[in-house]
């Protein structure tokens, strides 16, 4: 359910797992991290990209449902963190394209991005309060991506903005009108990055992981994982399979 | 004539960066010259009805074109002489107590662009080019860097210095680089003159004492992490594909 493939200098993974809408699960997770590491470290661009209409609905909630202790969560949420935290530790550029919609774990992945595409009808967010869950494993790279104001909103508004609102506030970088473009686009810019001269790319995000490092990010999936198994937990989770999406 | 000229009116002194005929790159004279003027506001600012809004622009057309480069390509130690004082002079002009405002003109890139943001607000019109294209040339923009991670934030920065070449006036704005836009050139004047108005309505006492804090908020006054951006913009430049790439660029 994941995919990479190499476009010239720009090395592309992907969710492949349309038709659930990418929807992540621990195993998806744990290969996704292993794609990334064995990503090239010179010389390329990374593009994470999402097969289909949407980029990532976030976890396969219903894969919960067999675990009430809440082991499935705790390694979605152990695996989402593991993820964007080598994407981080990348020194080649990373572009994601967040077409159609980017959303919980989804959203949380653009933490790990440094050029950001999405489209004006996307649907981005962390709507997981409603479900006991807190989002908190993604505030620390939300804040790092976004700033700590526009990471409170996010994490505390509990509900969705689309493509242009997250170009206002630094959860994308470029927003255009149509979804079909924004994988052609987002390719675009990662051949753009990988014909720059690798050097001065890795060092200057080696600086910037230095100057402007991501604080916080084991406190932020321990807040995640301490609710998860917890009465409120297993009380609003089941709205998530008891409710349409 | 000193390369950076000091003009005061009232309220409001004006530091023009004077070597038009290269579109006011930074060479190490015209940095020495800027480290003049900026230690005379500095020493002049306890003085009462000292001016307590500063506005840096650039003569001619271009607002500042970056580092001169030409002029220590294969020589580190003259292109870390040069990027230390480019380091020294961005955390004098923020401890500066008076609020400054950079008057993008026109074309501000690399470190010229680091000046406009190491400003407490930009102006500057539609048409103007601003940006940092340091990774294009295989060039590191650390000195640069932490003054725009302090304008935009972490996210925003890392993208742009990522893609490098430069973008509108109208872009720099979007992305919060620049705080006010004018639609063409010929608004900047009266535009600039506006802000400046407001802000010397200010109280000079609250102002200065606003800006330390907000200083001390997001550590503009710690000279060592510029510093230590000069040695690694310095060591990268100093690389064969550096200079290789510089050469090509500057025709020497």
């Amino acid at each position: 359910m994941i995919r990479t493939q190499a476009h010239g200098d720009v090395w592309e993974i992907s969710l492949a797992r349309a038709e659930k809408r990418n929807a992540l699960t621990p195993e998806m997770l744990a290969s996704l991290k292993q794609a990334i590491l064995a990503a090239p470290n010179s010389g390329k661009a990374l593009l994470l990209s999402g097969e289909g209409a949407v980029f990532c609905a976030g976890f396969d909630l219903s894969l919960c449902k067999e675990s009430p202790e809440g082991e499935v969560m705790r390694s979605l949420l152990i695996g989402l963190h593991a993820c964007v935290t080598v994407l981080c530790e990348l020194d080649i550029p990373v572009v994601i394209a967040a077409q159609g919609a980017a959303i919980a774990g989804g959203c949380a992945v653009l933490g790990g991005g440094d050029v950001i595409v999405t489209n004006a009808d996307a649907k981005l967010g962390y709507p997981v309060a409603r479900l006991g869950v807190s989002p908190a494993v993604s505030a620390p790279f939300l804040a790092n991506l976004a700033g700590v104001g526009a990471a409170r909103v996010r994490q505390l508004e509990n509900g969705l903005i689309d493509g242009r609102t997250a170009l206002a506030c630094g959860l994308a970088h470029e927003c255009l009108d149509r979804a079909e473009d924004v994988h052609p686009r987002a390719l675009d810019l990662a051949r753009q990055l990988a014909a720059k001269p690798a050097s001065a790319l890795a060092a200057t995000k080696r600086w910037l992981r230095e100057i402007a490092p991501i604080t916080s990010a084991d406190d932020g999936l321990h807040a995640s994982l301490s609710l998860v198994g917890g009465e409120e937990e297993r009380r609003m989770l089941p709205f998530a399979w008891n409710t349409s999406r | 004539m000193s390369l950076a000229t000091l003009t005061t009116s009232g309220p409001v002194t004006t530091l023009t960066l004077n070597r038009a005929d290269a579109r006011n790159a930074l060479s190490i004279d015209l940095l020495r010259d800027l480290h003049g003027a900026i230690d005379t506001l500095a020493a002049a600012a306890a003085a009462p009805n000292a001016p307590h809004v500063l506005v840096v622009t650039g003569a001619g057309k271009a607002f500042c074109a970056g580092m001169d480069l030409k002029a220590v390509l294969g020589n580190n130690d003259l292109a870390l002489e040069l990027l230390t004082s480019l380091a020294k002079l961005t955390v004098k002009v923020r401890m500066l107590p008076m609020v400054s405002v950079a008057k993008v003109n026109g074309a501000a890139i690399g470190g010229g662009c680091g000046l406009s943001c190491v400003c407490d607000l930009a102006i500057t019109h539609a048409d103007a080019k601003l940006g940092y294209p340091e990774v294009d040339l295989g060039v590191c923009p650390a000195v640069v860097a932490p003054w725009l991670v302090r304008k935009v934030g972490a996210g925003r920065a890392r993208k742009i210095l990522l893609i490098g070449g430069l973008m509108s006036g109208r872009e720099a704005h979007a992305c919060g680089m620049v705080d006010v836009l004018c639609e063409s050139a010929s608004d900047l004047d009266t535009k600039a003159d506006e802000i400046v108005k407001r802000l010397a309505t200010g109280g000079p006492q609250a102002l200065a004492a606003t800006k330390k804090l907000l200083n001390e908020l997001d550590g503009s006054l710690d000279e060592s992490i510029v510093l230590k951006g000069a040695k690694l913009s310095a060591s990268v430049l100093a690389t064969p594909d550096a200079q290789q790439r510089l050469r090509a660029k500057l025709g020497a």
